[in-house]
C-alpha cells in the first residue's frame, strides 16, 4: 500500500523536503540522524508529514530514510554498495517471459508494448551488470585495504570472489539469451531500436567480462598477499615459541642459516685506529694539535680528594661510660680513724673495685705526697718481700 | 662514475657499521645514497668487492656482507634471538608492522596497557629494554634496537612519530627463512 496518492504529490513532497533528504542521504552511513537535527532544517509538522507518508521512519529520538527511498536514491545515483545479483537474474527471467508473450501475442499494439518492456529490461540489465562490476572492484579494494583482521579479510575476499563468479554466470546467461536462446525472437522482431539495444548490451557485457577477468586477477593477488602475510605471522609466532622453549637451536636450521650468513650486521661496530701522519705533525697545523694534547696532559688527572665518611647520628648521641674512681680523701679519713700504719691499711682496705698491687703502691705514694702535713712519717722501714716501705702513722 | 665516487665514502661509512641504506628513508642523504647505489649497483659492487665487502641488494635496501665471517656464531645467535623478540613484539602490537608503518611510543604504551600478552612480552624482554617504567622500556626498545640499528627512524620530532624502514624486512626475512622440523611444527600450539 502506498501512502502517496499520485506521482505529482511524490515529486512535490520530495521537492519541498529536498534539503533534509539530501542531508540525511549524505549522512546515511556516518551516524544516526537525530530528530533535533532535522528540526533545524524543516519545521516539525513537515517532518510529521514526511513520516506519515513513510518517506522517513521515526525510531525513538532518531530519524531515518525509509529503506525503499534510500535504495531508490542509491540506484538512481548509482552509489549502492550492495552487489545484488538476484536483480539481474530476475530481469533475465522477466525478459524470457516477455519474449514468450511477444511471440504468442497476435495483437500488434500489445506486441509493441511487450517489445518496449523487453528493451527496457535489456537496457537495465546491461547498466546494472556494469555497475555491479564497478562496485565489486571498489568493495574488494576496500576490504583489502581497510579490514584489519586477517581471517575476516580472507573470508570477505572469498565472498567477493563468489559474487564475481555469480556475476560472470549472469553475463554468460544474458549473452546466451540474446545470441542463441531466443534467436527466433531477435530475428523475427525486426526493430531497429531493439538491435541497437542488443548491440549496446553486448558491448556492455563484453566490457564487464573483461573487467571481471581483471577483478579475478586482483582477488587472487590480494588473497595470496593476505595469506602470505598471515603465514608470516604464523611463522614468527612459531619461531618465538620455540625460542622461548629453548628449542630453537635444536629443532630448526637457525645455526646453519647464521653460519652461512656473513653479513656485516652481526659484527661489532668497527673502530679504525689509524696512525698519525708524521708530515702532518711536523707542520704548523700539527703543532697546534700537539699543544692542545700537551695542555690536556699537563693538567693531569684530577686529584682525588678523599672525603671523610658522614658522622652517623648514633655517634652524636650522649653516651655514658662508668668508671669507679677511688677517692683519696675518703681513704685518708678511713686511715685516720683506723689507727693502723698506712701500708697495711692500704693493702687491706675494702676498695669499691678490684685494685692491683701496683695501684695500691701508687695510692701509698700519692697519700704520702698529698697529705704529708697530716701524716707522721717514721724513720724505720719494713719490707713485704717486694718493696721496702716507711712506716707512716696518722698524726 | 664521477657521481659514484662522490658518495663512495658515505656509502662505505654507513654500510660498514652494519647499517642499511633504505629507499623509504626520510633522511635526504640516505635516499640519495639509495638512488646512487641503485643506479650504479654493478660498479659499486665491483668497487667494494675489491676490499672484501659484498654489496647486497635486499627488498628496497642495501647492506654489506663479507666473503668470510668475522662474527662468532654465538654473537650471531644472540643477534638473531634479540630480533625474534623484537619482531614478535611489534607484530603482536600491530599485524601491519612492516616497512612504511608509522607509530609513536605512546601508541605502543596504550596498547601495552590494554593487551596482556603484549605486556607479558615486554616484561620478559628486560634484557633488551632494561628496567624502568613501561614508557622508558618502550622508548629504549625503539631507540636502541630499532632506530640505532636502522630499522626505523624518527620521522616527526614534534609528534614523536617513527617510521619503519625497508630494512625491517631483513630481520623479518631472516626469521621466515628459518625452517622448523616438520614434526615439530605440528606440536606448536596455535
Amino acid at each position: 500500500m502506498s501512502y502517496i496518492i499520485s506521482l505529482k504529490e511524490l515529486i512535490n513532497t520530495l521537492n519541498w523536503s529536498k534539503d533534509l533528504l539530501v542531508q540525511m542521504f549524505e549522512k546515511r552511513k556516518s551516524f544516526a540522524y537525530k530528530y533535533d537535527h532535522a528540526l533545524e532544517i524543516v519545521s516539525e509538522d513537515k517532518i510529521e508529514s514526511l513520516v506519515s507518508k513513510h518517506i522517513l521512519n521515526q525510531n525513538g529520538p532518531y530519524l531515518e530514510l525509509d529503506e525503499q527511498f534510500q535504495q531508490f536514491f542509491e540506484q538512481i545515483l548509482e552509489v549502492n554498495e550492495e552487489i545484488n545479483t538476484s536483480f539481474i537474474h530476475e530481469n533475465i527471467q522477466q525478459v524470457k517471459q516477455q519474449i514468450n508473450f511477444y511471440l504468442q501475442e497476435n495483437n500488434e499494439h500489445r506486441k509493441h508494448s511487450y517489445l518496449k518492456q523487453i528493451k527496457a529490461a535489456l537496457r537495465k540489465t546491461g547498466r546494472i551488470t556494469l555497475r555491479n562490476v564497478i562496485d565489486l572492484n571498489r568493495n574488494i579494494e576496500n576490504a583489502f585495504k581497510t579490514e584489519p583482521n586477517y581471517t575476516i579479510k580472507i573470508a570477505k575476499l572469498e565472498a567477493f570472489d563468489e559474487k564475481r563468479r555469480a556475476i560472470y554466470t549472469l553475463i554468460e546467461q544474458t549473452d546466451h539469451l540474446v545470441t542463441e536462446e531466443e534467436l527466433t525472437f531477435f530475428t523475427s522482431a525486426l526493430d531497429e531500436e531493439l538491435k541497437q539495444v542488443v548491440i549496446v548490451l553486448r558491448a556492455q557485457l563484453t566490457e564487464s567480462r573483461h573487467n571481471l577477468i581483471e577483478t579475478q586477477k586482483q582477488i587472487i593477488e590480494y588473497l595470496n598477499q593476505v595469506k602470505y602475510q598471515s603465514s608470516i605471522q604464523e611463522k614468527i609466532k612459531q619461531i618465538k615459541y620455540l625460542k622461548d622453549q629453548f628449542e630453537l637451536k635444536a629443532k630448526t636450521n637457525i645455526v646453519s642459516i647464521l653460519q652461512s650468513s656473513n653479513d656485516v650486521v652481526y659484527e661489532n661496530r668497527p673502530a679504525y685506529s689509524l696512525k698519525l701522519s708524521l708530515d702532518f705533525l711536523q707542520g704548523d697545523e700539527g703543532r697546534k694539535h700537539i699543544e692542545k694534547v700537551y695542555n690536556r696532559m699537563k693538567k693531569g688527572p684530577k686529584k682525588i680528594v678523599h672525603l671523610a665518611e658522614n658522622i652517623s647520628s648514633e655517634e652524636l648521641l650522649p653516651q655514658i661510660e662508668e668508671e669507679i674512681f677511688i677517692d683519696l680523701e675518703e681513704l685518708k679519713r678511713g686511715f685516720m680513724a683506723s689507727g693502723r700504719h698506712l701500708y697495711s691499711f692500704i693493702m687491706e682496705y675494702n676498695y669499691p673495685r678490684e685494685v692491683s698491687y701496683e695501684e695500691k703502691i701508687t695510692f701509698f705514694c700519692q697519700m704520702v705526697s698529698i697529705y704529708e702535713q697530716e701524716l707522721r712519717i717514721q724513720e724505720n722501714y719494713q719490707q713485704d718481700g717486694i718493696v721496702e716501705y716507711a712506716m707512716v702513722q696518722s698524726n | 662514475m664521477q657521481k659514484t665516487t662522490n658518495y663512495t665514502a658515505e656509502i662505505f661509512d654507513a654500510l660498514t657499521k652494519g647499517n642499511f641504506i633504505c629507499s623509504n628513508s626520510t633522511d635526504p642523504l640516505q635516499s640519495l645514497l639509495y638512488t646512487v647505489i641503485d643506479e650504479d649497483f654493478d660498479q659499486l659492487f665491483t668497487y667494494f668487492s675489491s676490499i672484501n665487502f659484498i654489496l647486497e641488494r635486499g627488498d628496497e635496501y642495501f647492506y654489506f656482507s663479507r666473503t668470510e665471517s668475522k662474527a662468532s656464531i654465538e654473537s650471531k645467535i644472540e643477534h638473531a634471538f634479540a630480533w625474534i623478540d623484537l619482531v614478535d613484539f611489534f607484530i603482536t602490537y600491530d599485524n601491519g608492522f612492516a616497512p612504511g608503518f608509522r607509530f609513536t611510543p605512546s601508541d605502543i604504551q596504550q596498547q601495552v596497557k590494554v593487551d596482556v600478552s603484549l605486556k607479558d612480552k615486554l616484561e620478559i624482554m628486560k634484557r633488551l629494554t632494561g628496567d624502568g617504567s613501561y614508557a622508558e622500556r618502550i622508548n629504549n626498545l625503539i631507540k636502541n634496537h630499532l632506530v640505532k640499528n636502522g630499522y626505523a627512524e624518527l620521522e616527526n620530532e614534534l609528534t614523536n612519530q617513527y617510521k619503519v624502514l625497508a630494512s625491517f624486512n631483513y630481520i623479518k626475512q631472516l626469521i621466515i627463512s628459518i625452517q622448523i622440523q616438520e614434526e615439530t611444527a605440528n606440536e606448536i600450539p596455535e
